[in-house]
């Protein structure tokens, strides 16, 4: 049954949200939080997991479920107290119930044998004897229920006798009604409240309140009330002023936007709110929900009067007769047409990739659509932009004024294109908070396994980035609390010996920076120990023994290929690869990591990627006869050399003055392998550029040709990685350019000191 | 005998996969007009905005439970004589005996089958055709 596969495909999905929560209110507890909301939002979410699981016949997983939700509802009933060392046990039954939830779904084992332990450990905490009676579940319906074949009904799993009245304890005796019943009973469906508060413009413009409830009156029998409460003492009236609410019942067969019309030439002048059946309702309402779902219309105005002590009761003439129309069908709900001007609205941020956008819960209008759709629509929208470049470059070439109506509606081409653009990236824009959830997990383990104590915390989880982007980012982040944990926090012992806290603290954070995502992990551990790194690289011949090094680019050795400080290779940070592939996967992405660290404080990773892996504002330059990008984000400026800006330095490098510094000049077309020799910086134009890690280095091109957006084409999908190559992608003109890898660029002039480009990638020592 | 497809129908629950599978469940019984809500409060508006036969609901939510949603169904004269059906996780005496102070017309434990979620319908308002 396709539905039901569907639903099922629904429900793992929720779970994913369900186990989230769950872990998230978890480590609130494990904070100290024993708020009653959080212990029942825990509890839901282990409940919801077990109903789905029980619908689906899913039986390991309702099995554990249960005897978790037991534990959970004897915390909620107080039976059992919420202590932090609880909190602790029902995280790690978390994650078994996580896998469980991954098993039921064909994805991955559970350990049964972990499984059963922790569900024998659960029951030792739900002590029976010590739960009150009253509290207790008298019966619990049968959990572990066989799986139902596929052909058999909707949630076909669990046998009737689970629903037998029976099970109460008492008699259950079903209330009968009859729709008829119902239907007697209801208010009659064509009464309205329409509430008129005039502003004082309505009468200014010379209109009647009169003359309205005249117009109501031919809709239907009306009954209009004022409440004149807000009135002012004579002596204080502003008679320009407008002070009364009209409050009118209005009987009718005809439809809201009947009604609405009648206000038509009012529009503005008065606060009008229509709402179905008597005004009692709307109060009642107000009042069971205390929260902002009052109509704004009324916040919106004056201070609320105090009802009014005495209403003034008008009964309005009768409703002409053969203004009866035919009985219209039942209008859209007035409450539920309002919703979307009640959704939360997203404070508005300069580019739309930035806003951080409010997940919406369950029940606010969510469409959820299949992701290869919206890829699909991201790829059209980069042939759009590359087409509209095609276009406007093709234009220019005819020569065609800036100023006519062809180059001007290209001008407003180019800005929408932009705008479909940005727009459809927001659409795939997600929150980290997908790839962060799963850290603390991590973390517990990485801890667990190394014996050391530590506490995850976590930033800016709502932190937008592209879907693409956010795939990625799962393995970088994993390395680096790895890394964080095992080589930087050191042993409780240790912590104890220096003072610090045993516990130690792994932050992890997401933010945006000048256009990028920044993820940094940070420690307060004992920080990178430079002299041992040091020697490290100088043994394993990754560094000549005499290098001048700054602290900070000695921290950054850790990247080099072929470098791992662990004594042994544990199963930890290790697995033969180090944070060379890391960084390698990283800069793949047109990314960089870096790590600064400051001795006893601890250490911090920073990596920074763009916000998507689609698009890149870039500088196009000609290099050797070769058309490439320079990223726009990394050029500090451009300039054209003076001879005697230009000064030798050793036999091959040479480095430009720029006001008070020298920058070192590399020519792309050298570093790129074009050509051997560089021709005089002076003939051609210098881009000043700044790396990730501050270091400026001044590249030479033959000429520029301009800015512009291009859509990246992934080189390492379409061809394989290049060094100091991020990426290709289309011109204009149809030409394929590549996208120049600023950092990795300056990275191989410092180790290469500005020789020829070998075919390898070159270890420093190999100079 | 009322006809399912002409009772209309509100399921309340905070799960996504609950309310496929109670709709799901409905309209093999025949039922059609079918509106959801995930907790008490938007389910007690959609009732107010435009009233349902027959309200399903799940008894815990966040905001407002199902006990909650009840006890104000019951309060409202307009939408008090709405049919009113609690589903719950397990058969728990205290909650169905508090559900039937609040005038509870019938409850059905999750998991159920449709055969036996029609019957707790017709328990209600008679053999549905």
């Amino acid at each position: 049954m396709d539905e039901l596969e569907a639903i099922k495909v629904t429900f793992f999905q929720e779970c994913e949200e369900l186990l989230a929560d769950l872990e998230g209110g978890l480590l609130a507890m494990q904070e100290g939080a024993g708020d009653l909301e959080t212990v029942n939002a825990v509890f839901r979410a282990v409940h919801s997991i077990k109903g789905g699981a029980g619908a689906f016949g899913l039986e390991p997983l309702v099995r554990f479920a249960h005897v978790f939700e037991t534990l959970l509802d004897a915390v909620r009933s107080g039976t059992v107290p919420n202590t932090v060392e609880l909190a602790a046990v029902l995280l790690r039954a978390s994650d078994i119930l996580a896998d469980h939830v991954s098993a039921a779904r064909g994805l991955g084992d559970v350990d049964m044998g972990a499984s059963a332990a922790m569900a024998a450990e659960l029951e030792t905490w739900t002590d029976p004897n010590a739960a009150p009676a009253a509290h207790a579940p008298l019966v619990e319906d049968a959990a572990p229920v066989a799986a139902a074949p596929a052909a058999a009904s909707v949630s076909g799993v669990a046998d009737d006798d689970a629903m037998d009245d029976d099970d109460l304890g008492f008699v259950f005796v079903p209330q009968t009604i009859t729709v008829e019943a119902q239907a007697a009973d209801a208010e009659p469906s064509n009464v309205w409240t329409v509430s008129i508060r005039p502003k004082s413009d309505l009468y200014r413009k010379a209109n009647e309140t009169a003359l309205l409830l005249r117009e109501l009156s031919r809709l239907g029998p009306i009954k209009a009330t004022l409440d004149d409460s807000a009135l002012p003492a004579l002596g204080e009236l502003d008679p320009e002023a407008a002070f009364v609410t009209w409050s009118v019942r209005l009987e009718t067969e005809e439809d809201e936007s009947a009604i609405r019309e009648v206000f038509e030439f009012v529009d503005g002048d008065c606060d009008l709110e229509i709402t179905r059946g008597e005004g009692g309702v709307q109060d009642a309402m107000a009042s069971l929900l205390a929260v902002a779902e009052a109509p704004p219309v009324v916040e919106a105005v004056e201070p609320a009067p105090a009802p009014a002590p005495e209403p003034i009761e008008i009964i309005a003439p009768a409703p002409v007769a053969e203004v009866v129309e035919p009985v219209a069908p039942a209008p859209a709900p007035v409450v539920e047409a309002a919703k979307p001007a009640a959704a939360p609205a997203a404070p508005a941020a300069a580019t739309p990739k930035a806003t951080p956008v409010e997940v919406p819960g369950p029940g606010q209008s969510v469409i959820r659509v299949d992701p290869e759709r919206i890829d699909r629509l991201i790829d059209l929208v980069g042939e759009l932009v590359i087409n509209q470049a095609m276009l406007a470059q093709r234009v220019g070439e005819y020569g065609i004024a800036p100023s006519s109506n062809l180059a001007m509606g290209l001008d407003e081409l180019e800005q929408l294109t932009r705008e479909i653009q940005d727009s459809v990236m927001a659409i795939r824009a997600q929150p980290v908070k997908s790839v962060f959830q799963r850290m603390p997990r991590l973390v517990r383990e990485v801890a667990n396994m190394t014996s050391k104590q530590a506490r995850l915390v976590m930033e800016g989880e709502n932190t937008e980035v592209d879907k693409t982007v956010i795939e990625r980012l799962s393995d970088p982040i994993t390395h680096m609390l790895r890394n964080a944990i095992d080589h930087g926090l050191e042993s409780p012992e240790e912590r104890k010996a220096a003072g610090k806290n045993p516990e130690g603290v792994v932050r992890l954070a997401a933010l945006h920076r000048s256009g990028r995502i920044v993820i940094e992990v940070s420690d307060d551990g004992k920080g990178i120990n430079r002299e041992r790194v040091f020697g490290i690289a100088v043994k394993k011949g990754l560094i000549a023994p005499d290098l001048q090094l700054t602290d900070e680019e000695i921290d950054n050795l850790i990247f080099l290929p072929g470098f791992s400080t662990a004594e042994k290779i544990s199963d930890v940070s290790g697995r033969g690869v180090g944070m060379d592939v890391v960084k390698r996967s990283v800069q793949a992405l047109g990314g960089r990591i870096s790590i600064a660290s400051r001795p006893g404080q601890g250490s911090t990773f920073t990596l920074s990627l763009p916000l998507t892996l689609a698009v890149l504002d870039g500088m196009v330059v000609d290099v050797a006869g070769e058309t490439l990008v320079v990223p726009l984000a990394a050029i500090v400026e451009s300039l054209r050399p003076k001879p005697e800006e230009v000064r030798p330095l050793g036999p091959v490098g040479s480095v430009l003055a720029v006001r008070d510094s020298f920058v070192p000049l590399i020519d792309v077309g050298q570093a790129l392998g074009y050509r051997d020799h560089s021709p005089a910086p002076t003939d051609g134009v210098v881009l000043l550029v700044e790396g990730e890690d501050g270091s400026r280095a001044a590249l030479v091109a033959d000429a520029i040709h301009g800015q512009r957006q291009v859509v990246i084409k992934s080189l390492e999908q379409n061809y394989q990685q290049v060094e100091g190559v991020a990426a290709a992608t289309i011109l204009g003109d149809g030409r394929v350019a590549l996208i120049l890898d600023v950092d990795a660029t300056i990275a191989m002039r410092r180790r290469d000191g500005g020789a020829p480009r070998p075919t390898e990638p070159t270890l420093i020592a190999a100079e | 005998m009322p006809q399912a497809s002409s009772i209309s129908v509100l399921v309340v629950d905070d799960q996504l996969t609950m309310r496929a599978l109670i709709r799901n469940a409905l309209q093999q019984i025949g039922f059609k007009d079918i509106r959801e809500a995930p907790d008490g409060e938007e389910a007690l508006k959609n009732l107010l905005a435009k009233p349902a036969n027959l309200v399903i609901s799940d008894f815990n939510m966040p905001k407002m439970d199902g006990l909650a949603l009840l006890r104000a169904v019951r309060s409202h004269p307009p939408i008090r004589q709405t049919a009113f059906v609690m589903l719950t996780g397990r058969a728990d005496r205290e909650l169905v005996q508090r559900a039937v102070q609040f005038g509870v017309n019938n409850y059905c434990v999750k998991p159920f089958t449709v055969q036996g979620l029609r019957e707790k319908i017709e328990q209600v308002f008679g053999p549905l055709t």
